[in-house]
């Protein structure tokens, strides 16, 4: 059974921090301070995986057709280890969340009165992706909850189990009139994109099972973040993740887990497998098979999960890397709230929300307006013209902005999104 | 990249800035065509590669443009993601507007693959019972299997399956299709929607699309056409054609990365696209609210993928002017796939598909060629999974490929003409079968072949693909029974193992 090879490096890696950036390919003067929404391929992967691409084209047919199905196997099977998957067949590759996402909230056989709900800070895509399931007959409901910052995590885990316990009582009074029992769906995210947050999502889970409630994790930024995946234990119903986030993958490379419990649930992969069967005629899951072939794309993107899981190991493993981005998160956001003379939205005194993000208020006026045209200007003014980004988002009443922590950051280049050279004690607002 | 070094602020870039100018094109005219052409590609030193037509090839100069885009990618991963590759995006989608006769760049967006495409136009229409979808037996199997998927979870929704069996001509495929009572059968307020192969993958013909497409919307049927293979191998002009939906890959014969493939749609049937797969955070509820080009925003943007391969066509067409030009293509391959064919009928004493390649016959005009193989008839009476297994691992053993399949109780090879073939390629492929062939027949005596890896035809076996896959040891002929699932992989005689999982 091909394998894929596993890296080994010639030299220690560089310390944490600028010099990092010898192993990543960016531009000298671009300080990079989103790694959270796309993100960095380290170069090391990138010579990794060469080979691959050389293969796919020495004999396309026998790449295609077997070396890569083996070679994807293998690192499935490494991915199932990592996250704590009872089965290697409960893990399939994926392009990216979002795809992983609307393969299972598709596949749902909707109803009447079924319920699909997501929260005020699901991702865009996949609160569109419920709008537009409770667009199409035969219009499922779509409900919302609401989740506003600042809070804690004990605070949302009530709110969530009142708001579970409110969405039955509706379920039973439709049921009572339908004569059957619609369904309702949950979309939880295990770490929220804006804010940059990691929410109780594991105990959300639980509640979801107490109340009857199908649970469906968008755990995007989970991989390479959330220390200690264990999937088997946190038992969510699907979970979602994408590799070349956190874990430095090559784009775009994603994995979505279905127990087998729930594997009969989707039916069809996107696009639609030859290997497909029709329900009625299967005698065990077509899960797997499906998400195997189902048209030609690029491959390696799969095969390289496994390559940075290598060079993550060479960094130093995972508890090592996070503790790092962590600290950063932590000491750079307060230092960055402190210049602007605003505040991080985790409240928490253990900043139980953050992880490798962090968020900070823009010293804006109360009055600044939400709209999208604010986002602009920070780009044409950021992006563009000083060659630094941190993402920009409106939450309850005000802008922040969310830096990523990485093993190429320091504290200073949370500042330096402001100020190229730091003033001493000057008030930022007026800049903006 | 080079263009915004040591500035401090970011400029707008085209592609032909973020590549760096490429020396081949400079400084050398191409070579002829033939096997002086393998120069320009990858391939492992030997490999007999008679099957561009499944996954296409990447010249060598695409791969160091692929990896020059790549480094753009990653130099500044937001400008790129948030603004960096629209421009260039939009330029792609003109370029192929041009190429295929769109009458404008808005009526064509890209896609990860032709099942991509055909899955998002067939998953957007609103089924409901009492509507209809037509397929052929030939249909590619993904979009055979969401036709069934749909059928599936859709009470009501019949299928029509219209059989097509080679050899045919393409005027007896209008009249029976002409006369297909499905096309007026719908009820009232239902709708039909036809898919129609451009040209069919197994075997490789091409077929009368246009005319089909015709008949179909004279009867008021929708016609969405699956032109896997199409571009740089037919031309093509689409805002005339009728279709109302078209799909093809680029990374077969149009020589761009793979997991490149545009989905082209008319001005009216816009509207069937709601959304993209996965929705797109740009989506907009049906309604006076959403705006007609919405479904526009929604493909530009809808999850983070790798853009390189859609940017690549930019490339790949200029490759292809380097090369000679579509027409200089088109005529190499169409001669050498007709005089290849008859010498590969010759050499395994069998036939070609098509012998006389009439006009209006179904190898007109194409690249690939369908030749049968040197089986008995009472050995190809039922189709066999084991089989198809075989002559794929035997095949690759000897350093070559070229496609195999069963239809109409003849097993066939479907061969592609590439600029970097000739004549002699051909010889050696059916020197190859004929002692593949006779190997087989020998160990297949002796082989314990599992009874669910037999079935009255391909499509049978379609219905079940898995329970009749097997891993063919033909080490020591006497091929055990080792049925193959998702995790145990076996290594099987002289290479490792196990049935292909795609037919």
């Amino acid at each position: 059974m091909a394998e894929v090879k596993t890296l080994h490096f010639e030299s220690n890696p560089p310390p944490f921090g600028h010099e990092m950036r010898k192993c990543f390919s960016f531009d000298p003067e671009y300080i990079n301070m989103n790694h959270g929404s796309y993100g960095s391929l380290p170069s090391p992967v990138a010579e990794a995986i060469k080979p691959y691409y050389a293969m796919a084209e020495a004999n396309p047919d026998l790449f295609h057709r077997f070396t890569s199905i083996d070679l994807i196997r293998n690192v499935r099977e490494r991915m199932a280890k990592f996250i704590g998957a009872a089965h290697t067949d409960e893990v399939v590759f994926v392009p990216n969340a979002s795809h992983g996402l609307n393969a299972i909230l598709r596949d749902f056989i909707w109803e009447e009165d079924d319920i699909i709900c997501s929260c005020n800070t699901t991702y865009k895509s996949i609160s569109k992706t419920a709008q537009y399931i409770s667009d199409i007959p035969p219009h499922p409901e779509y409900s919302q909850f609401t989740i506003l910052f600042p809070t804690t995590h004990n605070e949302i885990i009530e709110n969530w189990r009142t708001y579970l316990q409110s969405l039955n009582e509706a379920r039973a009074r439709s049921a009572h009139r339908l004569g059957r029992r619609p369904k309702i769906v949950a979309v939880i995210d295990s770490i929220i994109s804006v804010p940059g947050a990691l929410l109780p999502w594991k105990e959300m889970v639980k509640i979801c099972k107490e109340e009857d409630v199908w649970s469906v994790v968008d755990a995007a930024h989970s991989i390479g973040q959330e220390l200690d995946l264990n999937l088997a234990d946190a038992d969510p119903d699907f979970w979602v993740t994408n590799c070349h986030k956190w874990l430095y993958a090559k784009r775009s490379c994603a994995l979505l887990y279905v127990p087998k419990r729930n594997q009969h649930i989707i039916k069809a992969s996107f696009p639609t497998s030859h290997a497909y069967i029709s329900p009625k005629k299967r005698t065990g899951p077509n899960f797997v098979e499906q998400y195997e072939w189902n048209g030609t794309l690029d491959f390696v993107p799969y095969i390289s999960a496994s390559c940075a899981l290598d060079f993550r190991a060479w960094l130093g493993g995972e508890h090592v890397i996070n503790a790092y981005c962590h600290r950063i998160a932590i000491e750079g956001g307060k230092r960055l709230a402190q210049i602007l003379g605003t505040e991080i939205i985790d409240q928490d005194q253990d900043f139980q929300f953050t992880l490798n993000m962090v968020n900070v208020a823009v010293p804006f006026p109360a009055t600044m307006s939400s709209d999208f045209e604010i986002d602009m200007a920070f780009r044409r003014k950021l992006l563009i013209k000083k060659k630094i980004y941190p993402a920009f988002f409106y939450h309850n009443g005000k802008w922040w902005t969310r830096c990523s922590a990485q093993v190429w950051s320091q504290v200073s280049c949370l500042l330096h999104s402001y100020f190229p050279h730091p003033p001493a004690g000057s008030i930022p607002g007026r800049r903006f | 990249m080079q263009k915004n070094e040591g500035k401090g602020f970011i400029e707008p870039v085209t592609l032909d800035d973020v590549l760096k100018p490429n020396q081949l094109f400079r400084h050398h005219r191409a070579s002829k065509f033939g096997h002086e052409f393998l120069q320009y590609y990858s391939f492992k030193k030997g490999f007999l590669n008679l099957n561009n037509g499944s996954f296409g090839a990447l010249p060598k100069a695409i791969t160091e443009a692929y990896n020059e885009l790549t480094a753009w990618q990653e130099d500044n991963t937001d400008y790129y993601y948030r603004i960096g590759f629209i421009p260039p995006l939009i330029g792609v989608r003109e370029q192929l507007a041009k190429l295929v006769g769109a009458s404008d760049v808005d009526e064509i967006v890209m896609v990860a693959s032709t099942s991509t495409g055909m899955g998002l136009v067939l998953r957007n229409f609103l089924w409901k019972s009492g509507d209809i979808i037509i397929r052929c037996n030939t249909t590619y199997g993904t979009v055979y299997k969401t036709i069934q998927y749909i059928h599936d979870t859709t009470p009501g929704v019949e299928i029509s399956q219209f059989e097509l069996l080679f050899p045919t001509t393409h005027q007896a495929v209008l009249e029976s299709r002409a006369g297909k009572n499905t096309l007026t059968n719908a009820p009232q307020g239902s709708k039909i929607v036809a898919v129609i192969g451009s040209i069919v993958a197994n075997p490789g013909a091409s077929m009368p699309w246009k005319e089909m497409v015709k008949i179909s919307k004279d009867a008021g049927v929708w016609a969405i056409v699956d032109g896997a293979h199409s571009v740089g191998q037919e031309p093509l002009n689409l805002s005339t054609s009728g279709a109302d939906f078209f799909v093809s890959s680029a990374h077969k014969w149009l020589n761009a990365k793979r997991g490149c493939a545009f989905l082209w749609f008319s001005k009216k049937s816009r509207d069937i696209m709601l959304t993209t797969i996965p929705t797109s955070a740009s989506y907009v509820s049906p309604g006076p609210e959403r705006p007609p080009t919405n479904i526009i925003s929604q493909f530009q943007y809808n999850g983070t993928i790798d853009y390189t391969p859609y940017l690549s066509v930019h490339f790949a067409l200029q490759w292809r002017e380097w090369i000679g030009g579509e027409a200089a293509i088109q005529e190499y391959c169409n001669k050498l796939a007709r005089e290849g064919g008859r010498r590969l009928a010759e050499t395994m004493s069998t036939q070609v598909m098509d012998p006389e390649w009439r006009a209006g016959a179904f190898g007109d005009g194409l690249f690939q060629v369908n030749v049968v193989l040197p089986f008995s008839k009472e050995f190809s009476a039922t189709y066999d999974a084991s089989v198809s297994t075989a002559l794929r691992n035997k095949l690759l053993s000897q350093n070559m490929f070229a496609v195999t399949f069963y239809h109409r109780q003849l097993w066939w090879t479907r061969v592609s003409a590439q600029i970097w073939n000739e004549i002699s390629d051909f010889e050696a492929l059916g020197r190859a079968f004929v002692s593949i062939c006779s190997d087989i027949v020998a160990e297949h005596e002796n082989a314990h072949i599992p009874p669910e890896s037999k079935a009255e035809s391909f499509y049978s076996y379609l219905e079940h693909p898995f329970q009749g896959a097997v891993a063919y040891d033909s080490k020591d002929g006497v091929g055990a029974h080792r049925p193959v699932t998702a995790t145990a992989v076996v290594p099987v005689g002289y290479h490792t193992h196990l049935a292909s999982i795609r037919p």
